[in-house]
């Protein structure tokens, strides 16, 4: 070397006096930011688990779920609180609504009830004839909350779809319709909600 | 076996075995990579199925599994072990016949895996799907092994274990270990049985278990391969012995607590999630230091990599390696895990391992060993290079599609809008959509590596046709046997269990344990015991490094109090997670909500769900996660699966989770939906069932199920095989009716009308009070 270099020579590694095969083994040094990993892993382990379940000031998961449910709940209860037949009517004549509810209608609904919701697996809605009731309510109820026939009727929707589609769905259905000849239409069974 | 003069010696080895064990891994390989090529395709076009029952998605995905963990890796491993274990201890293996037994016993598992699994025979643990009798053919193969293996380290003219023989040692002792307990199960017919633990113990001794024979399998005898064909192969020294000892009993002993970072955010009780997660942060380390090994053991012979395709293999293998056990780490961390669990980037992941480290390391081996066992040249070492680049752009393209499927599907299904209280993509449907390139990505990405394997095996079959067969030899002295006889017994049976490293790690683990379980003073004794011990263990070691070393040389010359240390440390982290969780969870004292029982009609139907594999596409576990409850309904508790033997969690998320399916939908549309899934799902990759239509179930058969049930603790009254019946009939009957009055025409006896009464049962529970009447009424618990 013509330059003097300040970096220590490394060590000729030591190495071990059998040889297996063939193979010998060096005995280096382990490499220290390896060393370093694997003790602050350690490190950290032991803080995670004392902040979680000793320090006590870490919500566990169950009870951070119960406040989302009980959160969810309240925000569709709210929602719920502005609709009535109204509304819904309202909503049926605003092409924005119709359209984003078409577009709901097509992704979750027309399996079931048909493209021109002529019905299928589902009932017919738009034949005048309805199974839970003639009024707009009765329609948000079903859609929200199933049929009330379960195992054989229709699921709730509320929890996949969330309130605002509910809406946009119904006012699509609506849509087809109008006040007059929704009254005038029959009905198996009583209007659900009023 | 000549002899040369008085006190030396030529010993042959046995290669035939080493050699029939490399093709039978070679070609259960190619059939393993067929399998998944197949249903990749499948995951875009279902109609992949033909409407048969044994080529469809369920049946088809546990044979790939199996076929690519015991199959291709298990007769690898054999093939190397075999190889150099001989090698490592100068000396043939104990007994041909064992070693003969173990080859064609092995293979008789795997023929017979291929026939049962697509019958629709398993027992639905993942990697343990295989039903009892060949369990316990299984058993019996692997214990031969370890007689073979053990026998031929006891009679060795090596003084000392190497370090490659550790990691088959740790392999052996940790397998067998394994695998009995999580198969253990009652049968109720010679196919069939249930598993003894059900729901929440079930989950937890199957990860352990899953997680295991992926380190234990997959994983340390891959690594003791390495030590020697690395080695080898690059004509190098391995880099450092301490870094092999302190990476192998770590690895080993901190593997085995990983298991729960499977179950993160499900009804699994919160302290054994984060056992799970901190124990796989701190297996970041101990992994690597095997990565190191490898790679920094080619210091000196990188140049070699251009000419060898042996090193190249065995390189990229390492970092596969080095990347799946970063990548394993990130995963368990719980908030990463929220998005990824249930999505292909855990697809991604397995395959990292399987193709990049196992696949890589596989090749490298049989490129190493061929021209070596058949005295001959390879045939075409640019054949090889193609190989190696063909294959490694198939991992990536199938890693990296995998990748951004998981997290677009993941982030998709995780968006919520109005203030969080909705889901963005609300049907499951539209985030499938997305992901759909991406999936044929991975399926073209998975045909490339197979094209490389049949590279390999065009070459394999040039190199060695008309080239003689030829088996090893090695002259040894009787110095090597006086030698090896002296150091065996240095330490006794009371030196193993009474020695420095264990006296501390015993007053660690008692520390652990009381700072885990213990509260208030009690934890507090349990840290600063830790904490002591910890320290004055560093102090102590660092005073007496020689004693220590000189204890450790040893012990590596004593084979059996180095497997009993060995079993020690990979049994402690399975007896603190899992006895606490037997002794605690019983169906009498749980909180909250208990399981409803099957009805004897819904128990046979969830057996068809089970037969079907509806569990490697559909999870049954609602996790506490925003996004899951928003979609599928209040989060799963842990005594909603209190009757499920076995547990049906799942893994994976094709399609959605079906905890809370019960009574969700009419019968009619779960009839047309398994008829043709697309009829009610429109855009899903379900495949049709239309079997299940057709087929009839054997009502017979269930009372002795529900017999074994009874047994195993659900509350059944003392039923006689006529009052099953009758029930059976009954509530088929009410469904048969149901599905008429929708204009579906079906018979009671049909295997659809079961699994749809099973499909409706999901999600049904009662309350403690009634569930405690339910138990004393049945008199399951009198005897």
């Amino acid at each position: 070397m013509t330059e003097p270099s300040k970096r220590k020579e490394p060590e000729q590694p030591e190495m071990r006096p059998h040889v297996y095969d063939g193979i010998q083994e060096y005995d280096n040094r382990m490499p220290n930011w390896w060393l370093w990993t694997f003790y602050l892993t350690i490190i950290f382990s032991a803080i995670y688990w004392f902040t979680r379940y000793d320090a006590g000031f870490i919500k566990m998961e169950e009870e951070k779920m119960d406040a989302f449910i009980a959160e969810v709940e309240e925000a569709r209860l709210a929602a719920r609180g502005d609709i009535n037949a109204d509304t819904l009517w309202d909503m049926s004549r605003n092409e924005g609504f119709v359209s984003q509810g078409r577009t709901v209608y097509q992704n979750y609904c027309m399996a079931c009830h048909g493209e021109n919701l002529e019905g299928g697996i589902g009932n017919n809605l738009v034949d005048e004839q309805w199974v839970w009731g003639n009024t707009p309510m009765s329609i948000y109820e079903v859609v929200a909350n199933g049929s009330p026939d379960r195992m054989s009727g229709m699921q709730a929707w509320m929890g996949d779809l969330g309130a605002q589609r509910v809406n946009q769905v119904v006012a699509y259905i609506l849509s087809y319709h109008d006040p007059e000849s929704l009254a005038d239409a029959s009905t198996e069974n009583d209007p659900i909600a009023e | 076996m000549n002899t040369l003069s008085s006190n030396r010696q030529v010993i042959t080895y046995d290669d035939h075995h080493v050699r029939l064990f490399m093709l039978a891994s070679i070609f259960w390989g190619m059939i393993g990579m067929i399998v998944g090529a197949l249903i990749a395709l499948q995951m875009n076009f279902p109609a992949l199925n033909f409407e048969t029952s044994w080529l469809t998605f369920g049946r088809l995905r546990p044979l790939h599994t199996n076929a690519v963990i015991f199959a291709l890796v298990g007769n690898m491993m054999f093939a190397g072990i075999y190889h150099s274990t001989q090698r490592l201890c100068k000396t043939r293996m104990a007994n041909d016949w064992l070693t003969r037994i173990h080859f064609w016993g092995w293979q008789s598992v795997i023929v017979l895996a291929a026939v049962t699994l697509p019958l629709g025979l398993t027992k639905s643990k993942e990697y343990a799907e295989l039903i009892w009798p060949i369990d316990i053919l299984v058993v019996v193969v692997w214990v031969i092994f370890a007689i073979n293996f053990f026998w031929t380290l006891a009679k060795r003219n090596e003084p000392t274990l190497y370090v490659a023989i550790w990691f088959y040692i740790a392999t052996i002792v940790t397998v067998a270990m394994l695998y009995v307990v999580n198969n253990l199960a009652i049968p109720t017919s010679l196919t069939h049985s249930y598993p003894i633990f059900s729901g929440v113990q079930d989950a937890l001794i199957q990860w352990w278990y899953g997680h295991n024979a992926v380190a234990f399998f997959l994983t340390t005898p891959i690594l003791g391969l390495m030590y020697y064909y690395v080695p080898k192969a690059a004509n190098r020294p391995v880099y450092s012995y301490r870094l092999s000892i302190v990476h192998f009993w770590s690895l080993v002993f901190i593997y085995i607590w990983a298991g729960p970072h499977h179950l993160l955010n499900t009804s699994l009780p919160s302290w054994l999630q984060t056992l799970g997660m901190i124990f796989s942060l701190m297996l970041w380390a101990p992994s690597w230091g095997g990565m190191l090994n490898g790679l920094l053991t080619l210091r000196g012979a990188w140049h070699k990599l251009r000419t060898d395709p042996v090193l190249k293999f065995f390189v990229a293998g390492i970092t596969f390696y080095g990347m799946a056990t970063f990548e394993g780490p990130l995963l368990s961390i719980r908030t990463v895990n929220a998005l990824a669990h249930y999505t292909d980037w855990i697809i991604a992941h397995v395959h990292l391992g399987a193709m990049g480290w196992n696949g890589m390391m596989a090749a490298g081996l049989f490129y190493f060993l061929a021209p070596r066992i058949w005295k001959t040249k390879l045939y075409s070492v640019q054949l090889a290079n193609m190989h190696f680049w063909i294959g490694l752009f198939g991992i990536l393209l199938y890693v990296s599609s995998m990748w951004a499927s998981g997290i677009t599907q993941g982030l998709m299904l995780n968006a919520t809008e109005e203030g969080g209280t909705s889901l963005v993509y609300a049907n499951f449907v539209e985030t499938l959509d997305t992901i759909r390139p991406l999936m044929l990505t991975r399926a073209f990405g998975g045909i490339l590596f197979l094209t490389g394997w049949l590279l390999m095996i065009y070459n394999l079959w040039k190199t060695i046709r008309g080239a003689e067969p030829v088996d090893g030899t090695v002259e040894v002295s009787v110095d090597d046997r006086r030698e090896t006889v002296e150091i065996e017994g240095t330490i006794s049976p009371a030196g193993t269990l009474f020695n420095w490293p264990m006296f501390y790690s015993f007053w660690v683990m008692l520390g652990l344990s009381l700072w885990f379980f213990g509260g208030g003073l009690i934890m507090l004794s349990g840290v600063m015991l830790t904490a002591f011990f910890s320290l004055l263990s560093i102090v102590h070691f660092q005073a007496s490094r020689a004693t220590w070393a000189e204890w450790y040389e040893r012990l590596i010359g004593n084979w059996a109090p180095f497997t009993v240390l060995v079993f020690i440390a990979v049994a402690i982290g399975g007896v603190i997670q899992i006895i606490p969780t037997l002794v605690v969870q019983k169906a009498k004292n749980l909180e909250g909500r208990v399981q409803v029982p099957y009805t004897p009609l819904e128990l046979a139907g969830r057996d068809i769900y089970i037969a079907e594999g509806c569990y490697t596409c559909h999870s049954q576990q609602i996790r506490t996660l925003r996004s899951d409850v928003l979609r599928y309904g209040d989060y799963s508790r842990i005594g909603e699966s209190i009757y499920d033997f076995p547990f049906q969690w799942g893994s994976k998320r094709t399609g959605p989770d079906l905890s809370r399916e019960g009574g969700k939908r009419p019968n009619s549309w779960h009839f047309d939906h398994m008829e043709d899934p697309l009829s009610t799902s429109p855009g899903s990759n379900m495949p049709p069932y239309p079997w299940l239509l057709e087929q009839d179930l054997d009502f017979e058969k269930m009372h002795r199920r529900i017999r074994v049930q009874r047994m195993l603790g659900v509350p059944y009254p003392d039923w006689s095989k006529e009052e099953v019946v009758a029930l059976m009939e009954e509530q088929a009957d009410e469904i048969v009716a149901d599905l008429r009055s929708q204009f579906r025409s079906t018979e009671p006896r049909r295997q659809i009308v079961a699994l749809i009464a099973y499909l409706q049962k999901l999600g049904t529970y009662e309350t403690p009070e009634e569930a405690r009447e339910r138990i004393e009424s049945s008199g399951v618990f009198d005897r």
